[in-house]
């Protein structure tokens, strides 16, 4: 089965010019979910330039780290619709019929993001990986 | 020779049978009459194979062992499949070009792409690979021995061949019919049919009972034989072109040839799957449905298991006969074969439910768990009444995690929720909160929630648990359209919730290390740590007892439950389920949207203007409330009371016997031992005494219980 494991975090919503040159903690995993909203997988917390920022905890994720066979196996059975052709890409839809998002790594493996009130569904759904 | 079971008797077959010709090698009919095709396009050999039924027979390998039944004569088989059934599986691929058909024209497609440096992939059914539906995209649905493959391909070659025409006339569902693919297929197999006679188009009727024993022709002359072999022609299979007329499909070799219609049928059946008769034809004509399309929805022809494979043409040419001129094919829809369900469904999966961080322990406690709004939420830990009154004598706990939860941030955040809440914003404090209704555009009563203020420029706002899953698409949307500058996070599903509520809440509170003078009075909020556990702490009341909301991140949710029942475990405490939650609002009067409002309630109709201040200069449903504040309502939620026991939720209430509106949500009230309700009269004039269920039931006026809202204080 998926190892989907909780994930600790931070989220950050602030103007996407005060996103662009944030300098993150060392360490982290920054994921841009949009121009507005980065997801910031680590412990320390992150600083951003915007005043009116929402920079808070984030632990409603969790995650599994996918080999680019598991990507493709993924896709092939549990995605309806066409992953982003190029590396690095994030791609947000339906795996399974489950909201989630895939954060596409270069060398072709990815980060599975789900949120945790929904990961049991991904898992007993995805079952068994390549 | 091998044996299978057949209705019950073993019958043998040879090596490379099908199940089709095992039946004719044994003397049977693999169905229970009709001309058989052999070749996968018509009907009339279904049978269930292995407990599965409407499987085409001679598609299917006989196999030492197997189980066929033919299908009960005049009428269906059970839809139930077999006992034990596994998931099916669903793969997707992305490919260049796709050939459709193994053929001679198939093969040459597929070389010619090839040629032309294409990436070719051929689906032939022979092969198990039966393209059974065509969809824009393009795409494909492609039944496989191991599941269901959905094809997404640059282009489409159908390379399907032709079906051959099956005779319609008195008599031809006979046994004993072939075509002559059909008749060849089974002298292949070493079958001795008997005395056979090939006969063309020009047959007027097969002869027999049950089994054919002769055919006349047109001219008269008759054959008396074992067995009829039909070459009568044939035509395009192109039900997968016509189910996708705007998908670049490419039509090769005898699919795409141009052919002739038969000869208009004048009796028979021309529909086997569904058993359609020219005289049944003829009914629906004189009925007045003249269209070909009109006479395949009137009669069923053609909406049987082989999709008009068989009577197509045939009611082209009755039809056309009829109207003098040729009538198109009717469309085609997908599957162009009958599917299980399991494998109709395959890929498909309802929607999630999530589950709250509370989960387990209501699992734990022995909840019954139901779905709301998207979520597994805890119905009753078996006691409802019990846990009425921990809230309203003791303390108790609640998971409402579900709640929407949003924050808000930004130097335009004023302005914008000012415009968005029908309430005042502004002058809500930092610390302080408002209950706050959602107005649709028309004025309609969406959503209902709270605004928590946390500085100038920072608001939390709640949304109730079915009305979550829009907030933010509908907070964003206004927002944006108004170009204001707001920042927004929705965390409803990384915040989890607890409501302590009852006249012990506050006390539990100071057991887990919030200090008396912190504790939040009715409508303030504060950030405190509570065991320990980091919380944004509200205070407000939908039970209509002291209640405090802990909002907390969703990975501290177990202990911080774990330490409330712990230390509230002297205090006699038990958690509640939605069902005690939803008598214990209602005895305080409270609407859940949804529930007692309807698509079009105003805030006038459920009593509730007093949270609408149409001094504002805007906000989000005014011009419509102020357009239809002059103008008569006859509907209107009301609060009534009545005798237990209390009536079921959608009862209908009456006045001197006419539907005046229905019961919204009804409670057997502990707390005065009798029913109370809300519920709607949409005719005036509005009664104070109604009946329902033929019992009396009296307007009250609502809450119900602490009128004053003294205990929420408390």
């Amino acid at each position: 089965m998926l190892a989907c494991e909780p994930l600790i975090g931070w989220r950050i919503i602030a103007d996407p010019s005060a996103l662009d040159t944030a300098a993150w903690p060392a360490g982290s995993t920054v994921v841009r979910i949009s121009p507005d909203d980065v997801y910031v997988i680590g412990v320390a917390e992150p600083t951003v330039s915007d005043p009116h920022a929402i920079v808070t905890p984030e632990h409603g994720f969790n995650g599994a780290t996918l080999t680019a066979a598991q990507v493709a196996d993924i896709a092939m059975r549990h995605i309806e619709w066409q992953l982003p052709s190029s590396r690095p890409a994030l791609a947000q839809g339906q795996i399974a019929g489950v909201p989630s998002k895939l954060v596409l790594h270069a060398d072709g493996s990815a980060l599975l993001l789900v949120a945790t009130a929904a990961h049991h569904e991904l898992v007993a759904r995805i079952g068994a990986l390549a | 020779m091998s044996r299978l079971l057949y209705d019950g008797q073993p019958i043998e077959f040879a090596d490379g049978d099908t199940v089709a010709l095992a039946a004719i090698r044994n003397g049977q009919h693999p169905a229970r009459g009709g001309t058989l095709c052999l070749a996968g396009d018509c009907g009339n050999c279904i049978a269930t194979v292995d407990g599965t039924s409407w499987i085409r027979t001679c598609q299917t390998p006989a196999r030492p062992g197997a189980i066929v039944g033919r299908h009960p004569d005049g009428t269906n088989p059970s839809m139930l499949g077999p006992d034990t059934m596994t998931a099916i599986e669903v793969r997707r691929h992305a490919l260049d070009v796709v050939v459709v058909g193994g053929g001679s024209s198939g093969t040459a497609a597929a070389a010619e792409q090839r040629a032309a440096g294409h990436h070719v992939t051929v689906f032939d059914a022979g092969e198990g690979n039966e393209v059974v539906g065509t969809f824009a995209g393009p795409s494909l649905i492609v039944r496989t021995a191991t599941g269901i493959d959905h094809v997404h391909a640059h282009h489409i070659v159908l390379a399907t061949g032709q079906a051959e025409l099956h005779p319609v006339c008195a008599g031809n569902m006979l046994r004993g019919i072939f075509t002559a693919r059909a008749a060849a297929a089974v002298a292949n197999a070493g079958i001795d049919l008997g005395v056979t006679v090939t006969v063309g188009a020009d047959v007027l009727r097969f002869v027999g009972d049950g089994n054919v024993t002769a055919v006349v022709l047109q001219g008269g002359t008759r054959h008396e034989c074992d067995a009829v072999i039909v070459d009568a022609g044939g035509a395009p299979r192109d039900l997968l072109a016509r189910m996708a007329p705007n998908v670049p499909i490419t039509i090769v070799g005898t699919a795409a040839a141009a052919h002739d219609l038969p000869p208009a049928p004048t009796a028979g059946v021309v529909c086997p799957c569904s058993k359609v008769s020219v005289e049944d034809l003829e009914g629906v004509w004189d009925k007045g449905f003249q269209e070909l399309e009109l006479v395949k929805r009137a009669s069923l022809c053609g909406t049987g298991t082989c999709q008009g494979s068989v009577c197509g043409p045939h009611l082209q040419a009755w039809v056309g006969s009829r109207k003098g001129e040729r009538p198109l094919p009717f469309t085609g829809r997908p599957a162009a074969r009958q599917l299980t369900m399991g494998e109709a469904a395959a890929g498909y999966h309802i929607d999630t439910f999530r589950r709250t961080p509370l989960h387990e322990e209501h699992i734990a406690l022995g909840a019954q768990l139901d779905k709301f709004g998207g979520w597994f939420r805890p119905w009753t830990y078996g006691d409802p009444v019990a846990e009425y009154w921990a809230v309203r004598e003791g303390v108790s706990i609640g998971d409402v995690s579900t709640l929407g939860k949003m924050m808000v941030s930004g130097p335009d955040v004023v302005e914008a929720l000012e415009r968005i809440y029908p309430n005042h914003v502004h002058d809500i404090k930092v610390g302080r909160s408002r209950y706050v209704i959602n107005l649709s555009e028309r004025g309609h009563v969406l959503d209902d929630g709270m605004i928590l203020r946390e500085d100038d420029t920072r608001f939390v706002l709640s949304f109730t648990s079915g009305g979550a899953s829009t907030a933010e698409m509908w907070v964003r949307d206004w927002i944006e359209t108004w170009g204001l500058k707001v920042h927004i996070l929705d965390r409803t599903v990384s915040h989890g919730a607890i409501n302590v509520t009852g006249p012990l809440a506050g006390k539990l509170l100071q057991r887990l290390g919030v200090a008396e003078d912190a504790i939040p009075k009715f409508l303030q909020h504060r950030h405190l740590d509570v065991a320990g556990v980091p919380c944004h702490v509200m205070r407000l009341s939908f039970t209509g007892e002291s209640s405090f909301e802990l909002h907390h991140q969703i990975d501290r949710s177990r202990e911080l439950w774990q330490a409330l029942m712990h230390e509230g475990r002297s205090m006699g405490i038990r958690p509640h389920g939605l069902q005690a939650l939803f008598g214990l609002r209602l005895e305080k009067g409270h609407v859940i949207v949804g529930q007692d409002t309807e698509m079009d309630s105003t805030p006038r109709r459920i009593n509730m203007d007093w949270a609408v201040k149409l001094d504002k200069p805007r906000f989000i449903g005014r011009d419509a409330l102020i357009r239809t504040a002059s103008l008569p309502d006859e509907r209107r939620l009301f609060g009534f009371t009545m005798d237990g026991p209390a009536p079921l939720e959608g009862s209908v209430i009456r006045v001197n016997g006419e539907v005046t509106g229905h019961v919204s949500s009804s409670w057997d009230s502990p707390m005065f031992g009798h029913a109370v309700l809300l519920g709607w009269q949409k005719h005036l004039p509005h009664a104070d005494l109604v009946d329902i269920d033929g019992r009396e039931a009296r307007v009250s006026p609502t809450p119900f219980y602490d009128r004053e809202g003294a205990r929420a204080r408390m």
